[in-house]
């Protein structure tokens, strides 16, 4: 178990690097830093010497070293726009992206697990056919439309609760659903078509035939078993989430890590956008981390020893 | 009767949208308490959905129970509701071996806790005390340390000791008829004969009553006391194990039996019946065997056979012994 996080974690620690590297060279590729920095009438050894000031005339391979070596400090420069250094300026918006990340996921799985596992037990029936229905709006609209349109319907014409900003519970309800909204219809119905071989299966016949109650086979016996593909799902949406519900968070002018990007990205802060692209991969990798030690916790058969 | 079990004209049919198939087509036969009963027949007999059915577990959605009487101790089981079934007959009354050990076992529960379930779901015992009766049953079917054992997960054990264990959990809760389905074709050759004494001393041991589903004329010789054979949905010929054995009444039962190879003898080839059997939505008229029947006559072709009672216990339905 211990060797398997060891193994787990480096690979975690490959992966940054990785994305860090892919950041770097997007960095060198979107033109040159010192033609933006110099004034247009700026001679040839003005160039030279502003390049020798921020080291770019030394080896490709020192630069990166360089640059890593501040990445790994968490040290991205600071924002142009925030004057601010820019990792600390993401870091400060994350406990609000964590808190309707969240949210939305809980919205998902409390709406998902009872349609998915209800819609199996009772194929065919009302619960099933409401399922399916959610299932592919979920999938056809786009989560910024489901956004606006709760915004148009819920908050301005019916007036029920605030349509932007954050603050309280009432704050975050309609972007957790719109956050939430295509996980539910994904979550489903991979809940729905495994439950529907579980219930099929040997096992679940012979709990019928000692007699356990269909309540508790199909909560009890058969949930447990759909447990590991929903619980891959879960993490993949909630790392999706928290790594940038970009344009939720613009529709609904959530202050996260997703909005601030997106401004940045505007504004061409280029330090703020490479903190969060980092950002975004540790917080992929950590989630799948978790997510893939969970699994031993839910089925005895992928426990790593 | 003081029989356990008697069941009568059951039929459970499945209503594809291709037809209807007649599963279970009229069945009749009955089970005393501490008696073996072999039902034996090729796949698509019926044998397995007459196993179901008894439990109420006609494979859904498409089986039905749609005629007969099924009665244990004299009360009627057909028409019960869903809830009555499962918490005063299945595992209480009735319990069901399954086929596959290696599928039988819900994965990601502890044998111990798959045992404890039928125990705890019919109020005999509740948390610790519900699980120290499954470590008692779990050693009773010979699990060796059954204490430490009853921690680990069905994927920790091998094929035999997992269909001990799905025995455990069927005969959990004392039930008076067990029923079991090919319980030993997933097993290797020494295993089933390991098994087979275990189901025989469980039987001895509880005076339940057996009902056996195989397609293996050899297990069900050394197991049962009665044996009944399915072709097509119907039991073509019932009578004691030694009867059966030695006079074949029924030119399938005949068939079968030849096919079996024997000890001794010098056979170029096993003779086999021809034919293939036939198909469950569209069954030939008349006696449903008489495609593949060496001696079947125009009568054959037109009309069923009624069941003739040959004397001794045995029963066969066919037109040849009308006159015997």
């Amino acid at each position: 178990m211990r060797q398997y996080i060891y193994k787990r974690l480096w690979q975690g620690a490959i992966a940054i690097v990785g994305a860090l590297f892919i950041v770097f060279i997007a960095q060198r590729l979107s033109g040159d830093p010192v033609a933006l920095l110099l004034p247009m009438d700026a001679t040839e050894e003005d160039f030279a010497a502003m390049r020798v000031e921020l080291g770019l005339d030394r080896p490709f391979v020192v630069q990166f070293g360089l640059f890593f070596s501040d990445a790994v400090r968490g040290d991205f420069g600071d924002s142009y726009l925030w004057n601010q250094p820019a990792m600390s300026l993401l870091l400060d918006r994350l406990p609000a992206t964590l808190e309707l990340a969240l949210a939305g996921l809980v919205f998902a799985i409390l709406l998902a697990v009872p349609l998915g596992v209800l819609s199996a037990a009772y194929r065919g029936g009302w619960i099933d056919n409401t399922a399916k229905l959610f299932a592919m709006l979920g999938q056809a609209m786009p989560g910024f439309w489901v956004g606006l349109l709760l915004i148009v319907v819920i908050a301005v014409k019916l007036q029920w609760l605030p349509a932007y900003g954050r603050g309280t519970l009432a704050h975050l309800i309609l972007p957790a659903i719109a956050l939430g909204w295509y996980p539910v219809a994904a979550m489903t119905r991979t809940l729905r078509s495994s439950m529907l071989d579980i219930l099929e299966s040997d096992y679940i016949r012979m709990e019928r035939a000692v007699g356990i109650p269909e309540r508790l086979i199909i909560w009890r016996y058969a949930l447990r078993n759909a447990a590991v593909p929903l619980v891959t799902m879960i993490g993949v949406y909630f790392a999706n989430m928290l790594g940038g519900a970009f344009v939720i968070e613009v529709v609904f002018a959530w202050p996260g890590v997703g909005r601030t990007v997106v401004e940045a990205v505007f504004a061409r802060d280029f330090p703020v956008v490479q903190a969060g692209v980092v950002l975004a991969s540790v917080v992929f990798v950590v989630v799948n981390l978790i997510v893939d030690l969970s699994y031993g916790f839910i089925d005895p058969r992928i426990r790593h020893d | 009767m003081d029989k356990l079990l008697s069941v009568d004209g059951l039929k459970t049919h499945f209503f594809l949208k291709r037809g209807v198939v007649k599963a279970v087509d009229g069945v009749s036969f009955a089970l005393a308490a501490g008696e073996t009963l072999g039902l034996i027949g090729e796949s698509g007999s019926g044998k397995t959905v007459t196993g179901l059915s008894i439990l109420g577990l006609p494979p859904r959605p498409a089986g039905r129970i749609v005629a007969g009487s099924i009665r244990l101790d004299g009360v009627e089981l057909v028409g019960l509701s869903e809830r009555t079934l499962a918490s005063e007959i299945r595992g209480r009354k009735i319990a069901m071996i399954s086929q596959d050990p290696m599928s039988s076992l819900n994965p990601v529960f502890t044998v111990g806790s798959q045992v404890a379930a039928p125990i705890r779901a019919h109020g005999l015992a509740r948390g610790r005390s519900a699980m120290d009766l499954a470590i008692d049953e779990l050693a009773r079917v010979r699990v060796p340390s059954a204490t430490e054992r009853a921690g680990n997960y069905p994927h920790q054990f091998s094929g035999g000791m997992r269909q001990r264990v799905v025995a455990a959990m069927a005969i959990a809760c004392k039930p008076r008829l067990l029923i079991a389905d090919e319980p030993t074709s997933a097993l290797d050759v020494t295993i089933q004969v390991q098994f087979m004494d275990l189901i025989e001393s469980i039987q001895a041991e509880t005076g339940a009553g057996l009902l056996f589903v195989t397609h293996d004329l050899g297990v069900a010789a050394s197991l049962c006391h009665r044996i009944a054979v399915m072709y097509a949905g119907q039991i073509v010929e019932s009578a004691d194990v030694r009867t059966l054995y030695a006079n074949p009444a029924h030119p399938y039962t005949q068939g079968l039996l030849e096919s079996l190879p024997k000890l001794g003898a010098r056979q170029s080839r096993l003779s086999s019946i021809k034919g293939t059997p036939p198909d469950p939505l569209s069954l030939p008229d008349g006696c449903a065997f008489h495609p593949r029947c060496p001696h079947a006559t125009d009568r054959c072709r037109q009309q069923a056979p009624p069941s003739i009672d040959l004397g001794d216990g045995q029963r066969a339905s066919c037109w040849l012994l009308e006159n015997a």
